[in-house]
């Protein structure tokens, strides 16, 4: 069963007793939540996620919570806190941020305890059965390519987490709502007039905020992870001609492995794994002022099953 | 919440062999108490030994290679500091006594392997820190910047210098002079501990305590110092070494006189208690005898309040909510350990002055078992 099958008042029940349980790539998701318009939320950018029902044949990575504090707090100002196995580790955010509180609060649960996988900081698409990977820096347009890519075709494999896997030496699906910042929420609005965009939130610590829907098939493969093929290093600078260009293999490892959140964490296994994805694919360098011409150079890069490395 | 007698975490501790069996949901719970504690990473180490982990769900095992992985880090960064302090005090002629987890690593023991720790640990003497306290800063160790109040703290009261941060790596270096701090009920002579000092087999400028030292040392920890927020993890060192020194009987026959003698009898007749109750730590019968009949050991009003409320402690419950007797026997245990730190008079004047910048954040968001 899909969470978009049930209504969001059923959803809200789930939530506030003992908890919904639903599936996100290789994630066990377990929230509790009183805030009222959360399932609204879940319904509509969750609702492609197979929802888990009693009895529970395996444990769930991460138990969330997301409630309005206790007390006067609940009606003066009111917030909500983001807590992973009871521990609030975010300052709470106004109660009608609980989306991005979410969101983030996820991500650092997902950045603190996968050191079993390689944890780039990057999007992962797949095209034509491999995986094109956009390692990125706050800025860089990370977030925008890969949800002008995910709207053109490309299979979402995750916007903010490059989850690789030692033992089968490929990236795992995760998708998620694609988290777009700023100018990009008008930016993917003019892009593709289907792009399925949640309310925006504004006066975020990233600005205004606004979610953008994942792929509905995405979401049905998650459970296909996709080998490394490309590695294309975005940069986004306004108003400048759009240019790709090849990196030497040495630049490529130690710019991957500077984006990975883990490496060091990971030891040897960190270093055959950044040497394996190097090894398998082609890296680039994308200088973009128009995300129109940089999506058509991506589209062409990717139009092979798959590149052949410079050895 | 109900909880299991004895508590599964401790169960499956003492039988690793169990958790397999376990159903899902136990285990879910077994990987959060764990996680909490901050014993995952050993727990991942012990199925290890006992070639467990390729019989557990994938997703298990992933919560577990995941602690093991950020111990290994540790374990690194740990060895990683003693090679840097070495370097730093490299042809003073000095000699590095290591204290907690810089032993257990350099000694090797079992107990160390998914061992999380935080900071490395160091025992000097304060004739030297001039020195030491130079060299450090010539190689990129600085102090925090501490309020005027802490400082003095440190240096008049504490059993250690205010803590160094490496301004570089932000590894944090806790050098101390004695095991417990000046203004204690208990006044050990660190002469003792200095003498009884071993090198560590192979490397010249490193020393550990001498094993029933070890043991001592990580009993006053324990039971005689505020460090109840990782009361697990504490006693699990102390089973642990006590299990490595087992079949040693000359350890056991040193060990009641060495606590005699440094005056430190009582944490240790606690430390050995709630390792055989709640461990099943491999202790002789002798040994227990022995200690019990001490005149410094606790009696039997001291030994049930401690057993209520240490047992409290060292028994995770449902993580995702403070019970209300867990944050009681907290209190309580901290207010004790404050009361064995320092004179009444003195207590009042500090927890006076901490109080106010301390309880707004730090006390009321401590994590709790």
């Amino acid at each position: 069963m899909n969470i978009g099958q049930l209504s969001p008042k059923e959803l809200g029940h789930h939530l506030q007793s003992g908890g919904l349980r639903w599936v996100i790539g290789p994630f066990v998701i377990h929230l509790r939540s009183h805030v009222p318009d959360f399932p609204e939320y879940l319904h509509k950018f969750y609702g492609e996620n197979q929802l888990l029902m009693p009895p529970w044949n395996d444990i769930a990575d991460f138990h969330l919570t997301l409630n309005p504090p206790l007390g006067l707090r609940r009606y003066w100002r009111p917030k909500v806190h983001f807590r992973l196995d009871g521990n609030a580790f975010f300052t709470p955010f106004p109660l009608d941020h609980a989306p991005p509180l979410f969101e983030w609060g996820l991500n650092m649960a997902i950045a603190a305890r996968c050191n079993h996988w390689l944890l780039l900081h990057a999007a992962v698409l797949e095209k034509n059965g491999v995986a094109l990977v956009l390692p990125g820096t706050p800025g860089a347009g990370k977030s925008t390519l890969c949800a002008a890519l995910a709207l053109q075709g490309f299979r979402l494999l995750s916007d903010e987490f490059g989850l690789y896997c030692p033992q089968q030496k490929c990236f795992l699906a995760n998708p998620r709502p694609i988290g777009l910042k700023n100018e990009s929420i008008d930016v993917i609005r003019a892009f593709n007039s289907q792009a399925v965009l949640g309310q925006e939130y504004p006066n975020t610590r990233k600005g205004t905020v606004s979610y953008l829907q994942p792929p509905a098939l995405s979401v049905h493969n998650a459970h296909i992870g996709a080998t490394p093929a490309w590695i294309v290093f975005p940069t986004f600078i306004d108003n400048q001609p759009t240019c790709l260009e090849k990196l030497p293999q040495a630049e490529s490892f130690m710019r991957l492995a500077a984006n990975a959140f883990n490496y060091e964490t990971m030891g040897v296994i960190g270093f055959e794994c950044v040497t394996d994805i190097v090894q398998h694919s082609l890296a680039m360098q994308l200088r973009f002022g128009r995300l129109e011409e940089a999506v058509t150079l991506l589209q062409d890069l990717t139009q092979s099953t798959r590149p052949i490395p410079e050895t | 919440m109900n909880r299991s007698n004895p508590p599964l975490l401790l169960r499956v501790l003492r039988q690793p062999e169990l958790f397999p069996g376990l159903p899902v949901s136990s285990q879910d719970l077994i990987l959060r108490q764990a996680r909490r504690t901050h014993l995952l990473g050993r727990l991942a180490a012990i199925f290890q030994e006992k070639g467990l982990l390729e019989h557990l769900r994938p997703r298990v095992n992933n919560h577990l290679i995941s602690a093991f992985n950020l111990a290994q880090e540790d374990r690194r960064m740990l060895t990683w500091e003693v090679n840097r302090v070495g370097r730093a005090l490299w042809n003073t002629g000095l000699k590095i006594i290591l204290l907690k987890g810089g032993a257990y690593v350099f000694l090797d023991l079992s107990m160390a392997k998914g061992r999380h720790v935080a900071d490395l640990d160091i025992l000097m003497e304060p004739k030297d820190f001039p020195l030491i306290e130079a060299r450090m800063a010539e190689h990129g160790w600085k102090q925090a910047n501490l309020h005027p109040y802490d400082q003095r703290y440190y240096r008049e009261w504490m059993h250690e210098l205010p803590p160094l941060r490496h301004r570089i790596r932000m590894t944090e270096l806790d050098i101390h002079h004695t095991i417990l701090p000046r203004t204690s009920r208990l006044q050990p002579d660190p002469r003792l501990l200095f003498t009884a000092a071993q090198e560590v087999p192979g490397n010249p400028m490193l020393k550990t305590l001498a094993p029933t030292d070890l043991v001592i040392h990580a009993a006053v920890h324990l039971f005689h110092d505020n460090d109840f927020d990782k009361g697990l993890r504490g006693l699990l060192d102390l089973d642990g070494l006590l299990d490595h020194w087992a079949g040693d009987a000359a350890f056991w026959e040193q060990l009641l006189p060495r606590a005699r003698l440094l005056d430190l009898v009582r944490p240790l007749s606690y430390a050995l208690y709630f390792c055989q109750t709640l461990l099943e730590s491999p202790i002789p019968k002798a040994t227990m005898e022995q200690i019990a009949a001490e005149p410094q050991a606790p009696g039997r009003v001291a030994r049930g309040i401690m057993k209520q409320l240490v047992t409290r402690i060292m028994t995770p419950g449902d993580p995702d909510r403070l019970e209300f007797s867990s944050w009681l026997a907290w209190s309580l245990l901290y207010i004790r350990s404050h009361w064995l730190r320092m004179p009444p008079g003195m207590l009042v004047s500090h927890l006076t002055q901490k109080g106010l910048r301390r309880w707004r954040f730090d006390v009321r968001n401590r994590r709790i078992v």
